[in-house]
């Protein structure tokens, strides 16, 4: 195991930001948090790293105990912090240096290394910037080279992407999975169900400082009942229909708001057929319609009962 | 060593702006040496004329009344009663420029061959009261000479031979009565020094620790393997780098400008005191940017620290004309000791080991403030740690 954490409590005065949190992350894969907004997740890493004292738990990284003074362990961790922590006084290339510097003594490997990261994330334009002269994505791609320079054997990212444009966002993502490829384990936290869904090989759930629901996204997908999402675009549905819609099998709700008819089913065979049959039977008139697969949101919804993203 | 080097850096950056610190003091202290040297010429003419000096007298012996004899060439006696104030008063109007007091127990102490100062009060940056200084050494040299060689002399005995004696030799002594060195400059430039060398090195300081003490950059390097321990032994280092550049800067400006002092055991002694001044800024800078958070508490503490401490501690105003409970608040603050320690500087003629201990004193209280102030830094720091 590379992290190990067991009934991990955390309260900040009234507020319990973490609640009995229990994971581990394994040699090797890519491991997403995910959770709304306030759930917890800086909090935990914050715990995991020692940089929180925190009122209950174990904590071991490495299969060994984490404290403020595991120094050996820390050589091996690269963090990407969720607040950009960089020095305003030092270029892009000075900031990458220090970083890097703070773990790798060897100056030739250190140069090497800083290139690398500045080519990882596609600085090269603005070696000689300050920060303040960078643009928040920008500014967020250097946090994340100061944080991987070293190259570490754990890598940890705190909402690395926030603020940054969807091509630079994809290039990030593709990045970290070749880092991942090439051998580093990557906890990667997010309330981006998209790409927590795009890169993780495994994913915990958390939400108010519990964990709801750990798996791959095909197990937490197969945790709900519901199978797909039916969606019509139709100008004439009566009340009628939706009590008759409702009667079909493996139909769990029916919604029809704004000329979109939702229509939600449980695992089953045919589900989008016999809705399609009977529309034609009704001789209903519909634009649009197509059926979706569930998404971690309605897993996120269903065990809550809220919406991931409000 | 990264964060040694990261504070080089960052300091750097910061350069433009101590550099109007810099360029103020220097500016200000030309300004001063140019005045410095018109009053002296001033003086000079003046030179002929007898110094109005209070010869305060707190025991009676043939030795004390041979001192006023001699002192009676050289200055006149102005009656003034014993009274803080009035004395205060007088030497604050120029009716007086040297106030002399003869302690109780003095005459005895000086035959039997111990050391006691002679309390004296002076406008500083005067040149007769160096003459009167110049007077009273002689005096009480000679005597201690005639002391050490004749064993049993009776003090009237003594002072009859050195009346003789010095009256022989004041023909010839004349052009050596003038004060060697013209030190008003000097003086005056490594006071000031006190409050420009206290103001770079807290904000240099400072505008470092805020940079490094950020939140996010704490959390970010306690994530790395980089212990307390380094980080504060390079911190320190840095701090003292910074500290000694700026130090040399100031002290080859003047040996610049004041040349022809540079080569006075007085500059030497002035040099060691201000050396051990900016150790103890630097701890003090250290310490600020230790307890303060933000930019604009640095600003409002080191304009209270700095211009407060410096205010009372005579390096814009003689101490003469602060009160006593202004000095006593002084005290505890290293400026003040330092300010005191160049005064005696700047007044020693003679460098015996009973002339130097005094101002060596000085000195080391400024030292123990920079010990102090690093040491109590090192445990908020370490207290911090995890908030
Ligand atoms: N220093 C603090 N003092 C008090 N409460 C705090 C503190 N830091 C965080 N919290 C609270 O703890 C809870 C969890 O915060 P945390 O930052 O871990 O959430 P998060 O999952 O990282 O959210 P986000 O997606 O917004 O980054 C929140 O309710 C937050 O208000
Ligand atoms: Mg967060």
């Amino acid at each position: 195991m590379v992290i190990k954490v067991k009934n991990l409590v955390k309260r900040y005065s009234e507020l319990i930001a973490l609640d009995h949190l229990s994971f581990s992350v394994r040699k090797g894969e890519i491991f997403g948090l995910l959770g709304p907004n306030g759930s917890g997740k800086t909090t935990a890493i914050n715990c995991i790293l020692s940089l929180l004292k925190y009122d209950k738990g174990e904590i071991e990284i490495f299969d060994k105990p984490m404290t403020p003074e595991a120094y050996d362990i820390k050589r091996n961790i690269g963090i990407v912090m969720q607040n950009v922590a960089v020095y305003n006084e030092l270029s892009v290339y000075e900031n990458i240096d220090y970083f890097c510097g703070l773990y790798v003594k060897d100056k030739n490997l250190r140069k090497k290394l800083v290139d690398e990261a500045i080519e990882f994330v596609d600085l090269n334009d603005y070696r000689k910037f300050y920060p303040n002269k960078l643009s928040g994505g920008l500014l967020r791609r250097l946090n994340i080279a100061c944080g991987i320079a070293h190259k570490p054997e754990l890598i940890i990212l705190d909402e690395p992407t926030v603020a940054v444009d969807p091509q630079s966002r994809n290039k990030i993502l593709e990045g970290i999975k070749e880092l991942n490829k090439k051998g580093a384990t990557i906890i990667y936290t997010s309330h981006y169900m998209e790409e927590v869904e795009q890169i993780c090989s495994r994913i915990m759930i958390i939400d108010k400082g519990r964990a709801i629901a750990t798996g791959t996204k095909e197990e937490l997908k197969a945790m709900i009942t519901l199978g797909e999402k039916i969606t019509v675009e139709s100008y004439d549905i009566s009340e009628e229909h939706l009590i008759r819609l409702k009667n079909l099998p493996n139909i769990v709700s029916v919604e029809y708001k704004e000329q979109l008819l939702e229509i939600k089913s449980s695992k089953g065979k045919n589900n989008l057929e016999n809705v399609l049959e009977f529309i034609k039977r009704e001789n209903i008139q519909f634009g649009k319609i197509y059926s979706e697969l569930p998404t971690l949101n309605d897993v996120f919804l269903e065990i809550t009962g809220k919406e991931l993203r409000d | 060593m990264p964060v040694y080097k990261l504070c080089m850096k960052i300091t750097k950056k910061n350069i433009p702006h101590l550099l109007i610190y810099i360029i103020v003091f220097l500016i200000v202290s030309s300004i001063m040496a140019v005045t410095a040297q018109k009053s002296h010429k001033e003086q000079e003419t003046f030179s002929r004329v007898k110094t109005n000096i209070a010869f305060i007298n707190e025991e009676e012996s043939p030795l004390i009344e041979g001192l006023k004899d001699e002192l009676g060439k050289a200055a006149n006696f102005v009656e003034l009663p014993d009274e803080t104030e009035t004395l205060q008063d007088a030497l604050f109007f120029r009716r007086i420029v040297y106030i002399l007091r003869i302690p109780e127990g003095f005459t005895q102490r000086f035959i039997n061959g111990d050391y006691m100062p002679l309390e004296k009060t002076t406008i500083p940056d005067s040149y007769s009261s160096a003459y009167i200084d110049l007077a009273i050494n002689k005096y009480l040299n000679t005597a201690r000479l005639y002391i050490q060689q004749m064993g049993g002399i009776t003090q009237e005995e003594l002072v009859s031979y050195l009346k003789e004696n010095l009256s022989k030799e004041t023909n010839v002594e004349i052009p050596y009565s003038e004060p060697e060195a013209d030190l008003n400059y000097s003086n005056y430039f490594f006071n000031y020094l006190a409050y420009s060398l206290l103001s770079i090195l807290i904000l240099g300081m400072s505008a470092l620790m805020i940079s490094y003490n950020d939140r996010d950059l704490k959390r970010r390097v306690g994530c790395s393997p980089l212990s307390d321990t380094a980080a504060n032994l390079q911190f320190i280092l840095a701090n003292l780098t910074f500290a000694m550049v700026s130090w040399l800067i100031m002290v080859v400006f003047c040996l610049i400008i004041d040349a022809k002092n540079s080569l006075t055991l007085n500059t030497f002694y002035f040099i060691i005191s201000s050396f051990i001044f900016a150790f103890c800024g630097s701890g003090m800078g250290f310490f600020i940017g230790s307890v303060a958070k933000g930019n604009e508490t640095i600003s409002a503490i080191t304009n209270v620290v700095v211009l407060g401490s410096c205010f009372l501690s005579g390096v814009f105003v003689p101490v003469e004309f602060l009160g006593s409970t202004a000095l006593k608040i002084a005290s505890f603050t290293p400026s003040y000791w330092y300010v005191k320690a160049n005064n005696r500087i700047a007044q020693l003629t003679h460098f015996d080991a009973a002339y130097i201990k005094p101002v060596l004193s000085d000195m080391a209280i400024v030292f123990c403030f920079g010990i102090a102030f690093f040491a109590l830094s090192l445990v908020i720091r370490k207290n911090r740690r995890y908030s």
